[in-house]
């Protein structure tokens, strides 16, 4: 134990007192840390722990400390399933077309919302543009059901009235990931743009009136004082986006796919969640958890990498 | 004002943004008009702008036919909401708290722990075989306990802290109060602004929750709204529903309108508390908006 007093230890006695005299002082406080130190050992380091079962044939029976071990397995069995490469491939193509959407259109909310002078419209639509975040998936999917069903589905009236053909949009591969960004969108747009609009009502409002004094019009402070201005705060948010790019909203998909969209909808997650808890079989744990640890190991590596980036770039540790 | 000229494009702009809030609004309006409509009009496809002869009939059949499970789900989803909220605020708020203070040692550790589970996830299995040895399985503590500590919360309350002079602490530490006592009665009353934004955050997460009950809690009587919803609404899909078309006083109720009931019922709870709390959710992303 190294201490204030220097490199030497203590003669027992002391460190002992010390202890028992700074577990006293502090008795009340530590009593308070108690409840939080009890979650996070049980409930996510024990977790962490037991991701062991990746490397056991685990049974249920015999519990993971009784469950033999069988080494990597099962990470073998992952790169000879051919499977995988879909929901790898799955899960990367929706987080590209959910980045391709969900970043630019809060920055371009924003940027408009700001044009706006009239004070009422500016603070209704941005209150009720982030009301859809704050809806549960569950909802979300079910409105979704219901506008695009194709016997009573507004849309599919409104294609029928033009003389189209009905789409079962929820049971087509080919719509899959057109809804699940759409949702995205409608659900994090108006979230999304908080951040921005924070941000531009930082900007020193000085600049604009020497901007429009030199005779700028409005498009042109827009575009050379506004977005500047931003350029930090977007930084972060894409980097931000790139480092969670493994991240999918999987309450979303378990509620809006079904076995005829597997094709496109099917993401690791999901695939692990069916593993272990819908599979018609016997549960898959130990294969589902080396999936997950894979999965996780490069999430993990991403966000640290990123977070590292955004340190050496933008002095902005994002945790 | 410098600018009061109206142009062609503040037109055009306050046009399209008022237009985004009618999108975004919409689709909740329609389900309401949807279910308070006679379902011979839904049928039709009448119901668009307006509602067609309102009435709360499917209303009261969803919420008073208890095999349907609705009421039994709603009321679940309010207690979990309701306990699970001010459980989360006591356990996030005391573990900050005491990991704010500098005369604790290993607390830089603790943190750490803490960010290092939330950055690296260990999936849903481990987690399930861990709450599963613990007793958490058809058990409604699971909407409770495991999530009282969510890590981001943890750390935006314990910057908010960190922020706080420490004089305030020696100040009363003197006058003779003990370290609960200047928690509770100094540091807590400070924190209100902080603790309004996560309790609005727990709540909604609570509330919303799909994926927990959904493995933890096979009871069906133990079962939130939102898989109910699940169930009833998604699952059911076109054909085969849980719903049927009845006649009830001469009013017809059809799948369409009760669907649409069971919609609105399970984000009438957000919807209501939002107009009080929507500053928080403000405030909110702007501190919590990194990971």
């Amino acid at each position: 134990m190294i201490t204030s007093e220097g490199m030497t230890p203590l003669p027992r006695k002391t460190v002992m007192r010390r202890f028992l005299a700074y577990m006293n002082t502090n008795k009340l406080l530590l009593l308070m840390l108690l409840p939080g130190l009890i979650s996070l050992v049980l409930f996510k380091l024990a977790p962490l722990g037991g991701m062991v079962i990746a490397f056991q044939d685990f049974s249920a029976f015999r519990g993971v400390l009784g469950s033999p071990f069988v080494g990597l397995e099962h990470f073998q069995r992952i790169f000879e399933d051919p499977y995988i490469w879909t929901l790898v491939k799955n899960t990367l193509i929706l987080a590209f077309y959910s980045l391709l959407f969900t970043f630019p259109i809060p920055i371009l909310f924003a940027l408009l919302l700001n044009e706006v002078r009239v004070r009422w419209i500016k603070g209704s639509v941005q209150s009720l543009s982030f009301l859809p975040y704050f809806i549960s998936s569950a909802v979300m999917v079910s409105i979704l059901y219901t506008l695009l069903s194709p016997s009573t589905g507004l849309v599919n009236d409104i294609l029928a009235r033009f003389g189209l053909d009905t789409i079962y949009f929820m049971a087509e591969p080919g719509w899959f990931r057109s809804n699940y960004v759409l949702l995205q969108v409608w659900q994090t747009f108006g979230y999304s743009a908080i951040v921005y609009i924070a941000a531009m009502a930082a900007i020193d409002p000085s600049i604009y009136e020497s901007a429009s004094l030199d005779g700028a019009s409005r498009f042109q402070q827009m575009l050379h004082i506004t977005l500047p201005s931003l350029k930090p705060t977007i930084a972060i948010m894409l980097i931000i986006s790139v480092g969670n790019i493994f991240t999918v909203d999987l309450d979303r998909i378990l509620l809006m796919y079904n076995q005829s969209v597997y094709e496109t909808a099917d993401v690791i997650q999901t695939y692990v969640y069916r593993l272990a808890f819908a599979s018609t079989g016997f549960p898959e744990y130990s294969y589902g958890t080396a999936v997950n640890l894979l999965k996780s190991l490069v999430a993990y590596v991403l966000v640290i990498g990123t977070n590292k980036l955004s340190t050496k770039y933008s002095d902005t540790r994002l945790f | 004002m410098m600018r009061t000229k109206i142009s062609l494009f503040d037109i055009c702009n306050n046009i399209f943004l008022l237009l985004i809030a009618l999108i975004c609004t919409y689709p909740f309006l329609y389900i309401f008009f949807l279910s308070i409509s006679d379902g011979r009009s839904i049928a039709s496809g009448d119901v668009v702008f307006f509602p067609k002869n309102p009435n709360f009939e499917a209303y009261q059949y969803i919420l008073t036919n208890s095999s349907l499970g609705i009421f039994r789900g709603l009321l679940n989803s309010g207690i979990y909401t309701a306990v699970g909220t001010v459980v989360a605020l006591l356990l996030t708020y005391m573990t900050a708290y005491v990991l704010s203070r500098k005369q604790i040692k290993g607390r830089f550790l603790i943190m750490s722990l803490f960010v290092f589970t939330w950055v690296f996830e260990a999936g849903i299995i481990p987690a399930y075989i861990v709450l599963n040895k613990l007793g958490f399985v058809d058990n409604w503590l699971v909407m409770i306990i495991p999530n009282a500590i969510n890590v981001q919360f943890l750390i935006i309350t314990k910057t908010f802290l960190d922020g706080l002079p420490t004089e305030l602490e020696e100040a009363a530490k003197i006058d003779g109060a003990n370290d609960f006592q200047v928690m509770s009665r100094v540091f807590l009353p400070i924190s209100k602004p902080i603790l309004a934004t996560i309790g609005v955050f727990y709540a909604v997460f609570i509330w919303n929750q799909y994926l927990m009950p959904l493995i933890y809690l096979q009871n069906p009587n133990l079962q939130t709204i939102q898989v109910m919803l699940k169930r009833l609404v998604i699952s059911s899909g076109d054909s085969n529903t849980a719903f049927r078309t009845i006649i009830q006083d001469g009013i017809m109720l059809n799948p369409g309108n009760l669907k649409a009931a069971a919609i609105f019922v399970a984000m009438v709870p957000i919807v209501l508390i939002y107009p009080f709390v929507q500053k928080y959710f403000k405030k909110g992303i702007l501190i919590g908006s990194v990971k």
